[in-house]
C-alpha cells in the first residue's frame, strides 16, 4: 500500500494515516470492496505503534470511509456518486488551504492568486498532451 | 486499567543536596508503550534503573507489576527485559554461550523466537562477544531481552550509537513484541523520530522531575509553538502569564514560546492578552517542541 509515515511531519501519525487513505479512495487508487492490510502487517511495514494503526482505522470506520466485518479485513465502503465528488471537494480544500495562508501573508491580491493557479493548470494540461 | 510500572513521588541523590530526581511520579498501564525524554542528565537512566531494581530510591515508592523490585528481585526481573546503550555483556564468553544462560535464566523463553531473531539480526553463536561490533553486540542483547517474552521492556537508550538500518532493526523488534505478546515498554531516546513512531505517549524529565506528561497525539494536536516578534510591551514574564504557556526562549529578534493550547487558539490568547497580531503559531514535531521547551536561553 502507498502509505508512508513523516515523523517529522508534526501532524500526529494516525492523522497522516487517515489522510492518505481517504486520498487514495478520492483520487481512486482505492476502490469500494478493497481491502485494507491488517493493523499488524501495516504497524510492521511502517515500524509504527498498532495501536495508531487502529486509531486511524477506527476513525475511518466512523466516518463511514471503511467498513468492519467480522473476521475479514477491512474493506474501503462504497460510496455515492455524489459522495466521491464531495470527497475529492473536500480533499481539494485540505490541500488549498495553506496555500490561501501564503497569498495572504505575501499580500498578493485575489485576482492576481487565481490568475496564478489558472496557469498552473493550464502548463500542467499542456505537459500532459505533450506526453 | 491494570498499572503495570507505578513511580510515585520518587527521589534520588548521588551525593548529599545533588538530586537527580526529586518527587517523580507516573505510571504505565499494560500495553502501553511510553517514551522517556530529558537532556543528558535528566535522570533517565537512573529511573530505569531504579525500576529495575538495581538502585533503591531514596524516598518514594516503586512498583512493579504491583512489587518492590528490590525485595521481590528475581520474580520481577524475570518478567522484564533490560537493554541499555551502556549494558556490558561477557567478553569472553560466545553468543551461543551469552544466549544459553539466559534460555536458562527465563521459565518463559521461547526458543523459537530466540532463533528467529538471532537469524534476522545474522549473529553467529561461535562469534566471541569481545569481537562483536557495538551494533552486533546490542543485538546479542535485544534477542536476550526479548526471547523470553517479557511483559515489561525497559530499554535505556537502547539506538544510541546504531546505525539507522540497526536502529530500524530495534524498532520493528520492539513493534512484533507488541503485536504478539502485548508488552508494555518504556524506552529512552534521544531519536525523536523513533519515539514518535513506536510511543504512545511520552514523558518528559526536566530538573528530576515530569515536565510533560502526554498523550503524543494530545501533543501535537494540541500543543504548539508561537514565535512573537520582539515589539513593545511584548515580554518572557507577559508571555508566561498567559494562561497556557509552558515555556519562553528568548530568541534573536523573537520569542518562542509553548503553549498547551491548538495554534488558533494560542495565537487569539497572544492577540487578546499582548494586543500583537503577528505571532505565527504552528504545530511541530517532538524534536522541536523538546528543544523549545528544555534547550538553553542562547
Amino acid at each position: 500500500m502507498l502509505i508512508v509515515v513523516d515523523p517529522q511531519s508534526g501532524v500526529p501519525v494516525y492523522r497522516q494515516l487517515m489522510d492518505q487513505i481517504r486520498f487514495h479512495i478520492a483520487s481512486g487508487l482505492l476502490g469500494p470492496g478493497d481491502e485494507l492490510p491488517s493493523t499488524r502487517s501495516l504497524s510492521s511495514e511502517l515500524g509504527v505503534n498498532p495501536m495508531t494503526i487502529s486509531k486511524a482505522y477506527s476513525f475511518l470506520e466512523r466516518d463511514g470511509v471503511v467498513e468492519r466485518r467480522p473476521g475479514r479485513p477491512l474493506v474501503v465502503a462504497e460510496l455515492a456518486p455524489g459522495e466521491v465528488r464531495e470527497e475529492k471537494t473536500e480533499q481539494l480544500r485540505e490541500a488549498l488551504a495553506p496555500t490561501v495562508t501564503v497569498v495572504r501573508q505575501l499580500g498578493v491580491p485575489r485576482d492576481e492568486a487565481l490568475a496564478v493557479f489558472g496557469e498552473l493548470l493550464a502548463n500542467e494540461e499542456d505537459t500532459r498532451e505533450e506526453r | 486499567m491494570k498499572k503495570l510500572l507505578e513511580f510515585d513521588g520518587v527521589h534520588r541523590a548521588y551525593e548529599r543536596g545533588l538530586d537527580v530526581l526529586h518527587g517523580v511520579t507516573f505510571s504505565l498501564d499494560a500495553g502501553e508503550v511510553v517514551g522517556l525524554l530529558g537532556v543528558n542528565g535528566a535522570g533517565k537512566t537512573t529511573l530505569i534503573r531504579i525500576a529495575m531494581g538495581m538502585l533503591a530510591a531514596d524516598r518514594g515508592g516503586v512498583r512493579v507489576f504491583g512489587m518492590d523490585p528490590r525485595e521481590r528481585a528475581v520474580e520481577v526481573k524475570r518478567r522484564i527485559g533490560y537493554v541499555s546503550e551502556d549494558q556490558i555483556l561477557p567478553p569472553f564468553l560466545r553468543v551461543g554461550e551469552v544466549i544459553d544462560i539466559h534460555r536458562n535464566l527465563f521459565p518463559t523463553w521461547d526458543e523459537e523466537m530466540a532463533r528467529d531473531l538471532a537469524a534476522t539480526f545474522s549473529l553467529s553463536p561461535g562469534a566471541r562477544i569481545s569481537r562483536l561490533s557495538k551494533g552486533q553486540a546490542r543485538r546479542v542483547a535485544l534477542v536476550c531481552a526479548a526471547a523470553h517474552r517479557p511483559e515489561l521492556l525497559l530499554l535505556d537508550e537502547p539506538a544510541g550509537g546504531l546505525d539507522p538500518a540497526a536502529r530500524r532493526e530495534f524498532l520493528e523488534t520492539s513493534i512484533r513484541l507488541l503485536n504478539e505478546a502485548g508488552t508494555t515498554i518504556l524506552f529512552s531516546s534521544h531519536y525523536m523520530q523513533d519515539v514518535e513512531r513506536v510511543a504512545e505517549r511520552v514523558v518528559m524529565l526536566h530538573d528530576g522531575a515530569v515536565l510533560i506528561d502526554r498523550s503524543l497525539d494530545d501533543l501535537r494536536e494540541n500543543h504548539c509553538v508561537a514565535l512573537v516578534p520582539e515589539s513593545d510591551g511584548v515580554t518572557r514574564e507577559r508571555l508566561l502569564g498567559i494562561e497556557g504557556c509552558l515555556g519562553v526562549r528568548e530568541r534573536t529578534d523573537a520569542l518562542h514560546a509553548v503553549f498547551a493550547l491548538g495554534p488558533q487558539r494560542s495565537a487569539a490568547a497572544i492577540a487578546s492578552e499582548l494586543r500583537v497580531s503577528n505571532a505565527n503559531c504552528r504545530q511541530v514535531a517532538l524534536e522541536e517542541m523538546f528543544i523549545e521547551l528544555v534547550g538553553g536561553q542562547s
